[in-house]
């Protein structure tokens, strides 16, 4: 069920009790959980922080828990299953479930007991009504069985005509019945199609932060990093972007409007929050602007910068703006002041010129400290670095608490090797791409777009991980669509494998929707994936929280991929 | 002794905090805490008012010479004076520390200690001038060989700091005198 007093029905009821906090591996969840943790802190409320990755991992941890909790608080994870059955939990356990993937099961809907909702009611849900799933088998057998005594009670004489009359009701109530399962089947099938993302985790446990009254500024960061991450992982429409970023920036004039009031406010080492209408340079204040510029999707897209003509184009734009080119290939801390001034208008103008119409966009950056200035794009690419990074001896849960930590404002150093490592990452997508275009890497199949990572490929562990795998499977979408000329596939949806696991001989495969401008970013390979397994009999793992990436053993690709094919043509 | 030895100690000052909460009086074995309510001031410990503001269960209000004007004069008048002046308070640095730094990591507006920036950089100034003067008595007291010799106003941090070093040189320097001079009484002294 849904909870709609957050404070009475959540946090106090947990507040006196042991709970155990499940955290999925992804930044929003990482942010979600950084809030909760604070507010737990405030109030000594006990509780146990386990990371998980995937549906087994989940199993394992509530199989090893249950006996000590009774609350448990899921973040990220849960919503779009049915728990109960999935976990066999024992009657007293309850479950909070803070969850952005959509359509929420319905099971987890309308239980009452066990279940409950940390999710907004409004949220876009479509949830179908409760008398069009699920429906009381009792009423009509006591109305069989009440016509059956009737009937032998009655004389003779009229018997005849009541048994056709009973057995036409009967008959009426079957195909009823039937006509309701099928419409019933219907409706799931039209709910459960596709996969979407509501609002973030982190925001909404900031907002029960902001109804206690308890939250700061490092909270209100915390919720920007988390809504930040389901932008720069495509996970939500640009819409929902900016009506949310609109609600957070409430918020922060709200806690700056505090400080304005004394005249020399706050000492320079206090945060302050401040919204910016940026560029979309990737981590452009962490290097230099070129290589900024060279790594970034967008610009990397329009320009074709894996062309040479594109190349050329590049070092017109930068003519166009009058950067020097030894300006911009410096550490952007060291470029020149003057040229520092003015550069998002600069750069704002040139580029409308060379078509790139949004190039700014709005965000918010932090500033603490002489030094250290952030923008919430910028954390989120280094805490993902350093949550899937593939060095060896590094255990998920190794991983997860490196990246929790970075979140923090006194572990900097962490940060900017997470900076470094997002670097790296972004510099191999982009060669990557770069070279899946020119070798023409990636194939049509008919209803969809396919392209295979080789084993040899350079740094091709770092795409076994499912983030990372998103992320170069978005940048090489709007690549092959600015460098194709066939106007059909630029319609088409993009599957992506990359190998796993070599010892085990799998590939991670995951799809992604069609790339367009209004897009409502709502995916259907979750189901396609499931039944094109189920019809070739592959040996899958349906094991991600998201649906639309499983993993495959790596013979049974084709066979999975001709089933594909044939299903969704 | 170490320095985080002497914050330790220095956590047991008093200072006067506004809970925004309500307790009954409290009984521990170093002495008894008022009772609480919200929005009446109390004095209490300063690890108990770190603790609960770090909870964001109350306020806490700068002790009375934590103020710019008050710190320059007195700044001004350890520049003018040869010797130690009087010191605000016997933990000055360890407070200022531990209350500028806790104000900085939460940031919470409404209790700001105004103009931090200044107080550390006031504070600073202070104990450099302090530390110099008693740096330049070191120095004198070993270059003309007294015996003994007495500092008024010296706070545990400042002594701490010169302890160590000024406790090994003057055993060094007890060694070399007593091998300058192998027969004399002070030899019978143990050898450090």
């Amino acid at each position: 069920m849904f909870i709609t007093d957050i404070r009475k029905e959540f946090y106090e009821v947990v507040a006196n009790q042991r709970v155990a906090l499940l955290v999925a591996s992804d930044i929003d969840a990482l942010c979600a959980c950084k809030i909760i943790q604070a507010l737990f802190h405030c109030d000594q409320v006990q509780y146990t922080l386990i990371p998980v990755t995937a549906w087994q991992d989940l199993g394992t941890a509530f199989l090893e828990h249950k006996e000590q909790f009774k609350y448990f608080v899921l973040i990220n994870c849960g919503a779009n299953v049915d728990l109960l059955e999935m976990l066999q939990p024992d009657d007293d356990s309850v479950f909070f479930i803070c969850d952005t993937h959509r359509p929420v099961d319905v099971v987890n809907v309308y239980n009452d007991s066990q279940i409950k909702l940390l999710i907004k009611q409004d949220d876009d849900l479509g949830v179908p009504s409760y008398d069009d799933i699920f429906r009381d088998e009792e009423d009509e057998e006591g109305a069989d069985s009440g016509n059956e005594s009737e009937d032998g009670s009655e004389p003779s004489g009229k018997r005849r005509r009541f048994d056709e009359g009973a057995i036409e009701r009967r008959i009426d109530r079957q195909r009823a019945k039937r006509e309701w399962e099928t419409r019933r089947r219907e409706i799931l099938f039209d709910y459960e199609q596709y996969e979407y993302h509501g609002t973030s985790a982190a925001v909404m446990f900031f907002e029960l932060a902001w109804v206690l009254t308890k939250d700061t500024k490092d909270m209100l960061w915390w919720a920007i990093i988390g809504l930040t991450d389901q932008w720069v992982h495509d996970k939500i429409t640009h819409m929902k972007y900016v009506t949310d970023i609109a609600t957070m920036q409430r918020h922060v004039s709200r806690h700056n409007h505090r400080n304005e009031d004394e005249e020399n406010s706050l000492s320079i080492d206090c945060m302050r929050i401040s919204f910016e209408y940026d560029l979309r340079l990737t981590l452009y204040q962490h290097w230099s602007l070129y290589e900024s510029i060279y790594n970034s999707c967008y610009t990397t897209c329009h320009f074709k910068l894996w062309t040479l003509n594109g190349q050329k184009k590049l070092q017109e734009f930068l003519a166009d703006m009058g950067l020097p080119l030894k300006q911009v290939r410096q550490k952007f801390n060291s470029m020149d002041m003057t040229i520092k001034e003015n550069l998002r208008d600069v750069i704002e103008e040139s580029s409308n010129k060379y078509g790139m119409k949004d190039i700014r966009i709005q965000t918010f950056g932090v500033h603490f400290g002489f030094k250290n200035r952030f923008l919430a794009v910028d954390m989120v690419h280094a805490t993902a670095a350093l949550l899937e990074s593939t060095e060896k001896d590094e255990s998920n849960s190794d991983n997860f608490i490196k990246a929790l930590d970075s979140l923090s404002r006194s572990n900097l150093e962490r940060l900017h090797s997470g900076i470094d490592l997002a670097k790296k990452k972004l510099m191999a997508i982009q060669q990557t791409v770069a070279s899946c275009i020119c070798t023409n890497l990636i194939l049509s199949q008919g209803p969809f777009l396919y392209c295979y990572l080789m084993e040899g490929t350079p740094d091709v562990k770092l795409f076994s991980r499912p983030m990372a795998l998103t992320l170069l499977c978005k940048y090489l979408l709007k690549a092959f669509v600015s460098s194709t000329r066939n106007k059909r596939c630029k319609l088409l949806p993009l599957i992506m494998a990359a190998p796993k696991d070599l010892e085990k001989g799998t590939v991670i495969v995951l799809g992604i929707p069609p790339e367009s401008e209004t897009s409502d970013k709502k995916n259907f390979f979750g189901r396609a994936f499931e039944k094109a397994a189920e019809s070739t009999s592959s040996r899958t793992l349906h094991d991600n929280f998201d649906t639309s990436i499983i993993e495959l053993k790596t013979e049974d690709r084709s066979k999975f991929l001709d089933a594909l094919i044939t299903l969704l043509s | 002794m170490d320095a985080s030895e002497v914050e330790f100690l220095a956590e047991k000052e008093t200072v006067k905090i506004i809970p925004n909460f309500s307790l009954d009086k409290i009984y521990l074995i170093g002495g008894d805490l008022g009772p609480f309510n919200p929005g009446l001031p109390v004095d209490v410990p300063v690890w108990l008012a770190l603790n609960l503001k770090q909870r964001q269960k109350c306020r806490i209000v700068p002790p009375a010479w934590m103020d710019v004007d008050k710190l320059e004069e007195m700044r001004d008048l350890e520049r003018k004076e040869d010797t130690f002046t009087p010191v605000p308070s016997p933990y000055y640095m360890e407070l200022t520390k531990l209350l500028l730094n806790l104000v900085m990591c939460l940031c919470s507006a409404s209790d700001n200690i105004p103009k931090a920036d200044e107080i550390r950089t006031l504070v600073k100034d202070i104990w450099d001038t302090r530390i110099a003067k008693l740096r330049l008595s070191a120095d004198s007291f070993i270059s003309q060989l007294e015996a003994h010799a007495k500092l008024d106003n010296l706070t545990l941090m400042e002594i701490n700091t010169i302890r160590v070093f000024l406790l090994d040189s003057l055993n060094c320097l007890y060694k070399l005198r007593s091998n300058q001079h192998p027969g004399s009484s002070k030899g019978q002294f143990a050898d450090f």
